[in-house]
């Protein structure tokens, strides 16, 4: 493994000319072209529907949470292994949809990425 | 708690901390070494690092002693710290990652092409750090007070001193390490004591003096206002701590930022089991130490209570070792992160003038910690999270997502959610000075600074549109598009 010094990308935003292309700067350029920032917005577009889907699925088991106690009685007082259940619940039951929601995404993200590839023509 | 053993125990991890940063130095070599471990640190190391520095004096020691004053109230201060991750994970860290900045201000420059933006962003950075860094140090006086009788502010001022000596020897490659190594050290600083207090008290048959869901100290349950706002500061408030986003820059690529996300959630999710644990049964076995009057000392004193002899002060001095790997990994993190903005900001961006920052980082906190008092531990980092979250979450979303956004929509957005939050706690402290009792919507201002934030930075850019960066779909671009696989700047 080489070891190459890296810098801060201070100048890059104002002047984005300044010392010239890197590998970077072309990856940018060929997506440059309309159809390019078609793709783009699209990958962009999708993305964030995803993320927002997930989210908003996520919130609305989080909110579900506390609406079960209530509306099921006699539920809070439930002991698991002398565990009263609406601490299995918040303290534990969470975790795994925490765990389960973020696998979903880091999946589905890679996936759209991966059909943006395959149409901006890259490998 | 015998003081020999304390003592013994916070020099080994505060040795141990020194050693391996030390250790770090030599493999460290250019400024890009030092920022960000020149962006090779393998996904396991990095999630075992960033889980080490996340969990703070909060999570150690307050969560424990919230769960044991308030309750199933208090389980969301792990659920909100644990859930913040995914929200970074769903909007932040891939793009980010593929920004290439190193700090939020370098990323809110690149992104708003304005010094101004950058200026504004530093500003709320070094604020943000500083309010974080503050608790930290209350923590490691409580600590240091309660486990070896020594004067409180000799706890603050060691952390600081090996914090320095670490930061400023080797950088970030070694931190990598160092907050590693913390996090297996902090969740088996929890963990074994408490699996050993509830087989001893299995084995003995002890019947529980308190019920779960009865407060021992007789604390008020919360409203739903009060809940709803905390979840919102701690859902975006993670995504905005300097800290937590500078070791996205040590990922190789974006695919790798989200799947050492991935590992951080499983990490967290794991070491939250244990404070709940403290707390649960702290509240049925233990309700006195509600009483004390310093319930974010529970966590250290609950192994004495149950466990005597040799076992027992061996037990607490794990704990306290914990404690203080909480204090120091996040504390350090903390330091790096604006050492490496006010070094480049305010100093020349040299390694040299990165040492010099990383002193004043550490230093001015120290002063705050030593002129206040400890207040609940979680509570103060949860009005830490609100501020984050009304001020860098809003810029760092809009700016990802959003094409619209321009400089003085994001300064005023800044400024408006800064003031509104810094506002609501300086009032909120007052008020308790006065009348001994805060107002929900100033004890949590979350709920309403964060969306006024939001709401005042769109519409500001709207009325702007025309300063929309020329660079704005090139910026884009780089943020959302995966590397080529070949041609990535390694």
């Amino acid at each position: 493994m080489t070891r190459v010094r890296v810098t801060a990308p201070h100048a890059s935003p104002g002047n984005p000319g300044r010392g010239g292309p890197g590998p970077l700067e072309s990856r940018e350029a060929a997506q440059d072209s309309e159809v390019g920032q078609v793709f783009v917005r699209s990958l962009i577009r999708s993305q964030l529907r995803l993320a927002l889907v997930v989210a908003g699925g996520f919130l609305l088991i989080l909110a579900a949470f506390p609406l079960i106690l209530v509306a099921v009685p006699g539920l809070a007082d439930t002991r698991i292994a002398g565990i009263p259940f609406d601490w299995l619940l918040l303290g534990l039951g969470i975790y795994p949809v925490i765990g389960l929601s973020a696998w979903l995404y880091v999946r589905s993200a890679a996936r759209n990425e991966a059909r943006y590839r395959d149409l901006a023509g890259e490998q | 708690m015998n003081p020999g053993v304390a003592i013994t125990a916070v020099t080994v991890v505060s040795l141990a901390t020194a050693i391996i940063g030390f250790y770090g130095l030599r493999i460290s070599r250019t400024t890009g070494d030092f920022y960000v471990a020149s962006r090779t640190v393998r996904p396991w190391w990095n999630a075992s690092a960033i889980g080490g520095e996340y969990l703070s004096a909060a999570s150690f020691l307050g969560v424990a002693g919230l769960i044991l004053l308030s309750g199933t109230d208090a389980l969301w201060f792990p659920v909100g710290y644990t859930a913040g991750y995914l929200m970074l994970l769903l909007f932040v860290a891939a793009p980010l990652r593929r920004s290439g900045a190193y700090t939020i201000p370098d990323f809110t420059e690149a992104r708003l092409a304005s010094r101004t933006v950058r200026r504004v962003t530093s500003l709320v950075v070094v604020m943000v750090g500083w309010l974080y860094i503050v608790p930290q140090l209350h923590g490691a006086a409580l600590t240091i007070r309660i486990s070896t009788g020594l004067p409180s502010w000799a706890g603050s001022v060691a952390v600081v001193v090996v914090v320095c000596l670490t930061v400023a020897a080797g950088g970030m490659r070694s931190i990598t390490f160092v907050q590693a190594f913390q996090y297996w050290l902090k969740l088996t600083a929890l963990a074994v004591p408490i699996l050993f207090i509830v087989f001893v008290l299995a084995g003995n048959g002890t019947q529980p003096l308190g019920a779960a869901d009865v407060n021992p100290a007789g604390t008020a349950p919360a409203g739903l206002y009060q809940n709803i706002s905390l979840l919102v500061a701690l859902l975006f408030g993670t995504l905005g701590l300097p800290h937590v986003l500078v070791r996205f820059y040590t990922n190789p690529d974006g695919h790798t930022a989200r799947r050492t996300t991935l590992i951080v959630l499983g990490l967290l999710s794991v070491f939250y089991l244990f404070p709940t644990a403290y707390g649960l049964v702290a509240r049925m076995f233990a309700p006195d130490l509600a009483r004390s009057g310093q319930p974010d000392a529970m966590v250290l004193r609950l192994p004495g209570e149950f466990i005597g002899g040799t076992a027992g002060s061996l037990l607490s001095a794990l704990v306290v070792a914990g404690a203080f790997a909480a204090f120091l990994s996040t504390t350090s993190g903390l330091v790096v992160s604006l050492a490496g903005v006010i070094s480049q900001d305010v100093l020349d961006g040299s390694v040299r003038g990165f040492r010099w920052a990383a002193v004043v980082s550490a230093v001015v906190p120290l002063g705050f910690a030593l002129m206040t008092d400890s207040l609940a531990l979680a509570g103060s980092v949860g009005l830490v999270f609100a501020f984050t979250a009304s001020t860098v979450c809003p810029v760092l979303l809009l700016g990802i997502w959003w094409r619209g956004l321009t400089d003085a929509g994001a300064i005023a957005g800044m400024v408006t959610g800064g003031v509104l939050c810094g506002g609501a706690m300086t009032a909120g402290s007052l008020a308790l000075a006065g009348s001994g009792q805060t107002p929900a919507w100033l004890a949590q201002p979350a709920a309403w600074s964060v969306p006024l934030a939001f709401a005042v930075m769109v519409l500001v850019s709207r009325a702007t549109a025309h300063r929309v960066p020329a660079t704005m779909p090139r910026t884009m671009t780089r943020l959302h598009t995966p590397e080529r696989p070949l041609a990535t700047e390694r």
